[in-house]
């Protein structure tokens, strides 16, 4: 509403002084130095998409369900997107080093797979979550060096490790047969990462919101983070510019595989269990919640506050949908719909929300070119 | 990014070739040769007829299915993130078998129902089309779509297996045309169709034109949206043949088949690199390359060994396969 009324009044001001020939020199200045109270509608509409349709799918479930807004219930959806959010967090790492992952889920599958039959054969909590977080770093380090080394897209190098990770899994439970823990006799340190709770909130939420602070300071504070940036937009400048592109690159996918792993010991701990192929679920769902988080941005850049919007709307929206009663076949649909409106919404309204700007533009524009001819 | 100092003067020396040896453009071929021979001497079974028929079956679902792709990414570039891919022929071909075991199972007839398959195949097609038409990247839309196709999928079929049974999915499954099995004969029409649509046609010529470079295209007059679009909806078309043609095969739709066979469908697509003579995407190259998995799979099966393997060996293969594209030099300046 606020920023309807916002963008009817200002489009005027907002141009005058660029369409004035005379003025020609002073606006671009002004507007690279970005002034907090120019507003132009076809960058701001854009990047408020994602956190309406948020808001929007928060006000419509809980007019649809009473259990839907209480404490409790958004307790426990926040603590069911955690480990979307690890996973998530880590392939944010890795579109902003200009990449993508899918072997994601293998790296969090293996994870899940060590520490559970780490735990089976009676190692420590410590031990198990060791093991874990080197399989997962393993696959972190193969795509890395596909990538890298041998300079492979990384979308298929990924998809290659996919395969092969999903044959290791077979390979290692004896084709594809799940770990099932005794609860008795897990360890109460490796129950608590999936099952317990610091001052009332799941260890498995504490754990996302700190891997998000962390990482979010790391991109958007840090040197790290800038060269990686700029790494991911302009490969061939930054190495000119003496970056250590490739570096770069090998420490966003650690990241990445290394997070999806913390998410894979995570939910072997909250299952009791491993289950095969479960982290290909994860895939998809990351790299939608990360282009739905990259409309935040005005250059369409992935960031962890972002991604944390999107894993919000995938994880309200199962949790909408199963508190009404749709079954899980509907979800895929909802998701799928989901990122379709959200992506679609950002390009037309960047698009269409000119239209309205230029057409008094265009008129001050041809009234000084017809008085002077 | 070392071999960037090298490009430029292999490009000054011999200026029409990429970096690519030529030797290369043979080497899947020889490949290809030097895994069946090694399947014909191990396994006395591989070359009779019955099982090179089976295999044949087994390709064209994939072969068809690729071809598709191939367009699409013929179309829109091969470059991965940002050119031309479908991540929903999986999932649209499994929801074209569903659609027609489904609707042939309330007593549709078989021709309707495969009609009505091929429709809600187009139709997704379609939104793909449109939605990269709008400006979304091709990776996003149909990442969206696979979601939305498979959940479709479940909700039609309801998490089970739905028989497909009738005379006219029989005869798709064991009728012979020209003494061919028809899925065979369904991909090679398809394969002379497409391909000779891609090659011999003006439309085929500029939607090359367009994949290699837009900006040339829109500069010479063409208009590179359009013939995404279309690429898009003969993807999804030739998905939902390739569906019809798997669930016939099956006798049943089953749900969940369509995430599995996603990744064969992208691995034959890409693979068609390495037997196209300038290493680029190719329907001659899919359909060599879904017969040469096919084959794989196929003989690792003689041979006994375990299914898990074949994955392994697959995922190498496209490394393989991508070492090859690396050698050919492209991507070293971005």
């Amino acid at each position: 509403m606020t920023t309807d009324t916002q963008h009817t009044t200002n489009p005027r001001d907002d141009n005058s002084p660029d369409t004035s020939p005379g003025s020609r020199t002073t606006p671009p200045t002004s507007r690279i130095s970005g002034e907090p109270r120019r507003f132009r509608a076809d960058v701001v509409l854009p990047r408020l998409i994602a956190p309406v349709v948020l808001a929007g799918i928060l006000l419509a479930f809980s007019a649809l369900s009473p259990v839907f807004f209480s404490s409790d219930n958004l307790l426990g959806v926040l603590n069911q997107a955690a480990i979307l959010a690890l996973v998530a967090i880590g392939m944010t790492v890795v579109v902003r080093a200009g990449g993508i992952d899918l072997s994601i889920g293998v790296a969090l599958d293996l994870a899940a797979l060590a520490a559970a039959a780490a735990i089976a054969g009676g190692y420590r909590p410590w031990v198990a979550l060791t093991i874990g977080l080197a399989f997962g770093l393993t696959v972190g380090l193969v795509n890395a060096a596909l990538i890298v080394l041998l300079r492979i897209p990384s979308f298929m190098a990924t998809l290659s490790v996919w395969f092969i990770g999903t044959s290791v899994q077979q390979l290692l439970t004896g084709g594809g047969a799940p770990i099932y823990l005794q609860k008795s006799q897990v360890p109460d340190g490796f129950a608590l990462w999936g099952n317990g709770a610091v001052l009332g909130i799941p260890i498995p939420l504490v754990f996302a919101v700190l891997v998000a602070a962390v990482v979010y300071l790391g991109l958007d504070r840090t040197r790290w983070g800038r060269e990686l940036t700029a790494t991911g937009e302009q490969r061939t400048a930054s190495r000119i510019s003496g970056k250590r592109v490739s570096w770069l690159a090998v420490s966003a996918y650690l990241l990445g595989a290394a997070l999806a792993a913390l998410g894979g010991v995570v939910l072997a701990s909250r299952t009791y269990a491993f289950i095969p192929a479960s982290g290909q679920l994860y895939v998809m769902d990351a790299i939608g919640a990360v282009f739905i988080g990259a409309t935040l941005s005005r250059f369409g850049r992935a960031s962890v506050p972002g991604t944390l919007v999107g894993v919000l709307i995938f994880a309200l929206l199962a949790n909408g949908m199963n508190l009404i009663g749709l079954s899980f076949f509907w979800q895929g649909l909802a998701r799928g719909v989901a990122l379709l409106v959200v992506l679609l919404l950002a390009i037309l309204l960047t698009r269409t929300t000119r239209v309205p700007v230029i057409p008094p533009a265009l008129r001050r524009l041809l009234a000084p070119s017809t008085a002077r001819s | 990014m070392s071999t960037t100092t090298a490009v430029p003067e292999a490009r000054i020396l011999k200026p029409l070739r990429r970096g690519a040896p030529r030797w290369l453009a043979w080497a899947g071929y020889g490949a290809v040769v030097l895994v069946v021979l090694i399947f014909a001497v191990s396994s006395s079974a591989f070359l009779t007829p019955g099982n090179i028929s089976a295999t044949l079956n087994q390709a064209a679902v994939f072969a068809v299915a690729g071809f598709g792709l191939a367009v699409v990414i013929i179309t829109g570039g091969d470059d991965v993130v940002n050119g031309g891919i479908d991540l929903s022929v999986g999932a649209v071909a499994g929801l074209a078998g569903t659609v027609a075991a489904v609707a042939a199972g309330t007593g549709m007839q078989p021709p309707s129902a495969i009609a009505l398959a091929l429709l809600m195949s187009v139709a997704a097609g379609i939104i793909n089309g449109s939605a990269v038409a709008i400006g979304l990247r091709p990776l996003l839309a149909t990442l969206a779509m696979m979601g939305i196709a498979g959940s479709l999928n479940l909700v039609i079929s309801g998490n089970v297996k739905v028989p497909l049974t009738g005379t006219t999915f029989e005869w798709l499954r064991d009728g012979r045309v020209a003494g061919l099995p028809v899925a065979v004969a369904v991909m090679l029409l398809a394969f002379a169709v497409v391909g000779l649509a891609m090659t011999r046609t003006t439309w085929g010529i500029r939607s090359y034109a367009v994949g290699q470079n837009p900006t040339a295209a829109r500069v010479a007059g063409l208009n590179p949206v359009r013939y995404v679009f279309v690429s898009y909806i003969i993807s999804a078309a030739l998905a939902g043949v390739a569906g019809i043609l798997l669930a016939s095969r099956l006798s049943s739709a089953v749900p969940g088949l369509g995430d599995q066979i996603l990744l064969d469908i992208v691995l034959v697509a890409f693979m068609s690199v390495v037997f196209s003579r300038r290493l680029v995407v190719s329907l001659g190259g899919t359909l060599v390359a879904a017969l040469f998995v096919a084959a794989l799979t196929n003989g690792f099966t003689l041979l006994g060994v375990a299914s898990q393997w074949v994955g392994a060996a697959k995922g190498v293969l496209i490394l393989v396969v991508l070492a090859v594209v690396a050698v050919r030099g492209r991507g070293t300046a971005r």
